[in-house]
């Protein structure tokens, strides 16, 4: 049914292999801002008030364990979860923070918050437990940049971290973290820290360990408002910044507002291409065949026969192309994120909704344009197509 | 079997007047007939074949195939009419490229609801008849010009159709292949059919029943 398409197929393949591999492009970055925008709509994020080492969306001052405390005892708080976030490289984290390197201490005796991310998905090894030291578990894109595994070490300001445990890739912030037990957070921010070491040395300020948290996760109970408990937490517990989950979700749309706009852009040019492309190429085909048509008709073909015929073929190359356009992509985006890999980026994400859209519409324009395209051909008379054919 | 009256059929020029083509032509074949239709280029042979094939509609006149006035049947009705009562020999052989000879032969089939392996027996017979059945895998790139046009007659014939119309079909022939092809278009009309010969060389059709010359329109026996 297929023989003498081959070319038709292929222009098809590359249309929708060129449709699919801007549209994995864009749920890329659909991916990494609704990961961003979950993680931030499953807990209350507090910091410390103030401008302090903190980093990443987390940024803000000093929070004292009897902040923590205090938050603890706040009417509708489920858990509090103390942690440090810092940077990687201090010198770097101020800048790209949609792409910098973080530390993550987290305190391993509370269960995590976070009512999306009760806890991170674990590809290799196993997540931090209680009475851990030195050891890390690992973002997947951190992972794949320095070559790390389970089982190799990790060197963080000064001290050897056994690494225990790869996270799967989730596409958004945590592909990027080093997790570790907040007491070596906690040793790794004194290291990095030279005004907290002047402060600690000079005993002016009465700090112990459970003090130095950057901020802290915290969780509501079934019914209550997020946003309601945030507000409770900003009047009851003096010097912290709270920020609400709707706020801070608000704040992560407007910061990759731009991203959003892109992909937009990336999408419709994805259809545009790819659908004229398409659409050209099967009105293409079935013009090309005109005498074909003239001829059958002369052999007694009736409009609807010859229309259900070129129908069926046009959903059959269209189907053809648009598995081969598929994979086009995911062959040119297998080689392209194998490179990438190298530097821990991934620049596509083949979703099955992205592949079987791609398809659908390949299928339902290659059929339209089959169905518009013999709609003119069948208005000719036998003769005309024959003659306008030869 | 074929009666044609008054046939009236006009082009538009690209200025948009119009190119009278045929003014008003009758014509009546038997079964049995061999009729051969001749003219100067651009006498408007092409045209009256596809007149009375259904291929395209006239401007005025009326075409009938044995009782049924066909010219007056919606483009359904016409369709079935091609499939079931007519047989078209093109001068160009109107392969399709796409399919093998055999598949081009029963492509006829395809559009009547022929049962497929009564058909494909039937095919072969035919292929076989005009010497072509070795050739039957073959694509038409792959075959000279007469072994096409051979292909072209079976499947012209193979819905048995009573009206056979052949245009120019020796056109694009050497002299060799040519004299296959009327020979097997003189045995159609001797087994009963109604054949119709369009070409500007009628001496080279024997065994023609009647010959006319289309000059002017006007359809006159030479």
């Amino acid at each position: 049914m297929l023989r003498g398409y081959a070319f038709t197929i292929a222009g098809i393949a590359i249309g929708v292999g060129g449709l699919v591999a801007l549209g994995a492009m864009s749920e890329r970055i659909v991916r990494f801002i609704e990961g961003g925008d979950r993680f931030v709509l499953g807990q209350i994020s507090v910091a410390g008030r103030g401008m302090g080492m903190g980093a990443g969306f987390t940024a803000g001052g000093l929070l004292p364990g009897a902040a923590v405390r205090a938050l603890a005892g706040v009417p509708g708080v489920a858990g509090v979860q103390s942690q440090v976030l810092l940077p990687l490289n201090p010198s770097v984290s101020q800048f790209m923070t949609l792409t910098q390197e973080l530390v993550l201490g987290l305190d391993l005796t509370v269960p995590m918050p976070n009512r999306h991310y009760r806890e991170l998905p674990v590809r290799a090894g196993r997540f931090l437990r209680a009475g851990d030291r030195k050891v890390a578990v690992l973002g997947a894109s951190f992972a794949a940049a320095r070559g790390l595994g389970v089982g190799s070490r990790l060197t963080l300001e000064g001290d050897a971290y056994e690494v225990v445990g790869v996270l799967e890739r989730t596409l958004t912030a945590p592909d990027r973290f080093v997790i570790v037990p907040i007491a070596d957070a906690r040793e790794q921010w004194v290291a990095k820290d030279r005004l907290l070491q002047t402060l600690l040395a000079s005993g002016a300020a009465a700090l112990t360990a459970g003090d130095l948290n950057t901020g802290a996760a915290v969780g509501w109970r079934d019914g209550e408002d997020p946003d309601v408990v945030a507000r409770r937490i900003r009047e009851t517990v003096p010097g912290v910044n709270v920020q609400l989950p709707s706020e801070l979700s608000g704040l992560l749309r407007a910061s990759t507002a731009f991203f959003s706009a892109l992909l937009v852009g990336i999408g419709a040019l994805a259809l545009a291409i790819g659908g004229l492309s398409l659409a050209n190429t099967m009105a293409a085909a079935v013009f090309e065949r005109i005498r074909d048509f003239g001829v059958k008709r002369a052999l007694g073909a009736t409009d609807l026969q010859l229309g259900r015929e070129v129908l069926g073929e046009a959903l059959a190359v269209t189907l053809a192309g648009g598995l081969g356009g598929v994979a086009l992509a995911l062959g040119l985006g297998w080689a392209i994120d194998g490179w990438a890999a190298r530097s821990g980026q991934q620049l596509f994400h083949f979703s099955p909704r992205l592949l079987a859209g791609a398809l659908g519409f390949s299928v339902l324009l290659g059929g339209a344009a089959a169905i518009y395209a013999t709609a003119r051909v069948v208005s000719l008379s036998p003769a005309e197509a024959i003659r306008r054919g030869a | 079997m074929l009666r044609a009256a008054g046939l009236v059929k006009s082009y538009r020029a690209p200025s948009g007047a119009a190119l009278p083509v045929l003014a008003g032509v009758d014509l009546a074949v038997k079964a049995g007939d061999l009729a051969v239709v001749s003219g100067p280029s651009g006498s408007g042979k092409s045209t009256l074949l596809n007149l009375l094939g259904l291929l395209e509609d006239a401007d005025a006149g009326e075409t009938w195939f044995d009782d049924v006035r066909v010219s007056g049947l919606g483009r359904a009705g016409k369709s079935r009419a091609r499939g079931r009562c007519v047989g078209f020999v093109f001068q160009a052989f109107h392969l399709l490229p796409g399919l093998t000879a055999l598949e081009n032969v029963l492509l006829a089939a395809r559009y009547v609801g022929r049962p497929a392996g009564e058909a494909r027996r039937r095919a072969e017979a035919l292929m076989e008849a005009l010497g072509v059945l070795e050739r039957r895998d073959h694509y038409p790139a792959q075959l000279s010009g007469g072994e096409q046009q051979r292909v072209a007659v079976c499947r012209a014939v193979l819905n048995d159709p009573p009206l056979l119309l052949a245009d120019e079909p020796t056109g694009n022939l050497d002299d060799a292949s040519g004299a296959v092809i009327l020979g097997a278009l003189r045995r159609r009309a001797e087994a009963g059919g109604a054949v119709v010969v369009v070409t500007h060389r009628p001496a080279a059709v024997g065994g023609a029943t009647a010959v006319y010359r289309l000059a002017g329109g006007v359809l006159e026996a030479a």
